[in-house]
């Protein structure tokens, strides 16, 4: 061993020492370059060279339920198919016969419009005009909305240039049945009315997306799959019961065809949760074929819709006075058919008759607008608008519903002299179906006012359950007082003109009707009513409320034409929830003073 | 590897002036290496091997299963929503009452009750006499798009409309391309021979 040999083999090492040292440090500069500097790059990279797949996993929306679970809004897949111009042209395919033949591009597309419902020449013309565009075109819509059994059998014709994309869409199995209220969406998915598009955010799903790789032969490499899950939407689940709102948009279908009116709506309501069973407008919608209907019978007239309310507000005046005002049942005012008040104010019935001693209930049996202003005269027109207030009149209903009209209330320092009259038997002002629902809900609830709710529950497909938020149920009248406005509206069932068209055999009913009148740019229209019949049943226990409407009756002009169609529904009502008949007999308050 | 060889290299450096010199004494008798441990790491890592190599031949056929039932499944799915659009609406109300009415059922009026208990009849107890309160038939209002056309199973001349029904012209075809979709009927088929029962043993 010599110092030369020696160092000339130090030198090696410390050379080969460094080579090693470069190569290694060229690597590590790679690896950071490639996983830390340009990492994103290389994912995105990865995701698209041609191993590299996607799919979206579309998430189902929710469905929309009725009260017993019943569907009225569900989701299925259609698809939408596509052509790729640039490989348009004859095929090879095998036969029945299992032999191969060619067929010609006209052929085929008269065996894809047999299926898609379009002609031969139809088809070729989508891929003579994408090709017009872009001679190189590798795209052409074919027809969107296809069912999966136009799509099966397309798919059946082994053709290779044609594509398909699913995407989710909506089906009312019901049809018409509360489409009203259910809304509807449009052609990409977007909600456009009615629930489908107020409670979208219970009802909306999140679509998620899976990311493999595959083989050549297609199956996907183990362990390259990477999914983000799709949250399906909520299930919102309605009060309406679906059977109930069936017979009741028939019943007024019919009944306003009957009467010749414009339009017609029934409207029910459980009095001691305030839950709606049934809101049926006539005409309706039918969210399977929105563009069959006018476009102004796509929402629901009962919540956008405010109208003047007429003999309706007496037993809202009755109560006022009775619970504030020291009066009774049996207190009397004397009345004539035309009366006319100290402060210039006028006053007429609608029918002629002498002065008589009404009772207030006899003042609501014969629907006396002078009685009724007399005995309005007993407490201060600030005390009427605050109870009209209480009531709910002029502030809509919980219910958020697209495009929810109000009433409307003119403060007390605004009335004149005839509007001070006129306040206590519903002229002047307006107010909604549910608002005034929600007013008679007190009374029958025995003075308890509880938010309507159309919305039972959303129920998130993880088992949440989200109850609508509402205020809580407040009492607005002394118990005594909402019976007392009881009994004088069962008497009113019993004893006026209407009573024979409206009984229901074995039920105990308490009713009120209303005939507004319709004004139209500042003026009210000649002969034509808005017709009101509001009631509830058993009128010893009161559990469901009915509203029926009809606008502009014209075989029977006043609130009358209203009392076929109250009747049915009442029954129908009772009938569905199985509402045990009368074991008692009502009390029958006298009319007049004796 | 790097650090045995420096660690080897070692004593060639005898120039430290400092250093002593000093006896060693007799190294260690190196332990004859036991067979054993050789073979139990051999045999180690060709079972891990074999392990490796056998899961990953049972996850690509896993994963062909996995696409042949994922295939499987997505037939089934085909044919549920194609069964589910033929009986679309068919349990709609207007369906069933347009299907009642064509049999002559009529909707009665006021309910009556028997209570079970003592006998008693609660109600009017009138019998159902006349039309019924609304003609589900004659005068169907409700709408349903998806069985616009659907005859009624208990009137096959009808639809939930009243309408009769447009005959469905039946396009002959050669065999060879049988178009399927356009001649199946939304409607079940009417039963002939009462309830269809169950045969139990």
């Amino acid at each position: 061993m010599t110092t030369r040999s020696t160092r000339s083999q130090r030198r090696r090492t410390v050379v080969a020492l460094g080579v090693v040292l470069a190569i290694l440090g060229g690597f590590i500069v790679r690896l950071v370059d490639i996983q830390v500097v340009s990492a994103g790059e290389h994912i995105e990279d990865s995701l698209v060279t041609a191993l590299g797949s996607s799919r979206p996993l579309y998430g189902t929306r929710g469905s929309i339920v009725d009260e017993t679970g019943q569907t009225l809004a569900g989701s299925i897949l259609l698809y939408d198919a596509q052509l790729d111009p640039s490989n348009v042209g004859a095929i090879t395919r095998e036969n029945a016969d299992g032999k191969s033949e060619k067929v010609s591009w006209p052929e085929l597309a008269a065996e894809i419009g047999e299926i898609t419902g379009q002609t031969a020449e139809e088809v070729q013309k989508v891929v003579d005009d994408a090709r017009a565009v872009d001679p190189d075109s590798q795209y052409a819509k074919l027809k969107r909305g296809l069912s999966t059994e136009q799509y099966r059998a397309l798919a059946a014709l082994g053709i290779p240039f044609i594509y398909f994309d699913p995407h989710p869409s909506r089906t009312y199995p019901d049809g018409a049945v509360a489409g009203n209220l259910v809304g509807y969406m449009g052609l990409d998915g977007d909600a456009l009315g009615g629930l489908e598009q107020t409670q979208d955010d219970c009802l909306s799903a999140n679509d998620g997306k899976v990311v493999y790789e595959r083989g050549k032969d297609g199956v996907v490499i183990p362990g390259t799959e990477v999914a983000t899950p799709a949250v399906d939407g909520g299930t919102l689940q309605l009060t309406i019961n679906r059977d109930l709102q069936w017979y009741l948009q028939q019943l007024i279908a019919e009944e306003t065809q009957n009467q010749a009116a414009k339009s017609g709506a029934i409207f029910v309501v459980e009095v001691a949760t305030g839950k709606v069973r049934a809101a049926a407008d006539y005409p309706t919608v039918d969210p399977n074929d929105v563009d069959a209907s006018d476009p102004k019978d796509h929402g629901s007239r009962i919540f956008t819709d405010p109208f003047e309310p007429g003999s309706t507000f007496k037993p809202l005046t009755a109560a006022t006075v009775i619970d504030t005002g020291g009066q009774t049942p049996l207190s009397t005012v004397f009345a004539a058919g035309d009366e006319k008040f100290p402060n210039g104010a006028k006053v007429s019935d609608s029918f002629d008759h002498p002065t008589h001693e009404y009772t207030l209930t006899g003042v609501l049996i014969d629907s006396s607008n002078a009685g009724i202003s007399k005995f309005a005269e007993r407490v201060s027109a600030q005390t009427r608008y605050d109870y009209l207030k209480r009531f709910g009149i002029g502030d809509g209903s919980h219910i958020p519903f697209q495009g929810q009209g109000n009433g409307w209330l003119t403060p007390p320092e605004q009335w004149d002299n005839q509007t001070f009259y006129n306040t206590a038997f519903g002229q002047g002002v307006s107010t909604t179906i549910p608002e005034l629902a929600g007013a008679y809900q007190a009374i029958a609830n025995d003075g308890v006012k509880v938010p309507l709710s159309l919305v039972e529950s959303c129920t998130k497909p993880d088992g949440e359950v989200a109850d609508p938020e509402l205020p809580e149920p407040t009492r607005i009248l002394q118990e005594s007082t909402a019976i007392s406005v009881q009994q004088m509206m069962e008497n009113v069932a019993l004893q006026s003109t209407l009573a024979s068209q409206i009984a229901i055999p074995g039920y105990r009913i308490a009713d009120k009707t209303g005939t507004g009148e319709i004004a139209e740019n500042g003026v009210y229209k000649r002969g034509v009513y808005f017709t009101t019949m509001i009631g509830f049943a058993p009128a010893e226990d009161p559990q469901y409320l009915v509203v029926v409407t009809l606008n502009e009756p014209t075989r029977v002009k006043s609130s009358a034409a209203n009392a076929s169609a109250f009747q049915k529904a009442m029954t129908q009502v009772l009938k569905t929830y199985r509402v045990m008949p009368a074991t008692s007999a009502p009390t029958v308050l006298p009319k007049f003073a004796e | 590897m790097s650090l045995a060889a420096s660690s080897t290299l070692a004593p060639a450096r005898r120039e430290s002036p400092v250093r002593r010199l000093r006896a060693l004494g007799a190294p260690a008798r190196r332990r004859k290496p036991k067979v054993l441990y050789a073979i139990v790491a051999v045999s180690g890592a060709v079972a891990i091997g074999a392990a490796q190599m056998a899961l990953s031949v049972l996850t690509t056929q896993g994963s062909y299963q996995i696409a042949e039932l994922t295939s499987q499944q997505r037939q089934l799915d085909w044919q549920k929503q194609m069964l589910y659009d033929d009986v679309a609406g068919l349990s709609s109300p207007q369906y069933l009452a347009a299907n009642a009415s064509a049999l002559g059922m009529v909707i009665n009026e006021s309910p009556s009750y028997l209570r079970l208990s003592d006998g008693a009849i609660l109600g009017a107890s009138q019998a159902a006499v006349g039309a019924s309160s609304v003609d589900a038939i004659g005068r169907g209002a409700v709408a349903n798009a998806l069985i616009t056309d659907t005859p009624l199973v208990t009137d096959p001349d009808a639809t939930i409309q009243g309408a009769p029904v447009v005959p469905v012209e039946v396009v002959p075809t050669d065999g060879t391309t049988d178009g399927g979709a356009a001649l199946v009927v939304n409607t079940p088929p009417p039963l002939t021979d009462g309830l269809p029962t169950p045969s139990t043993h």
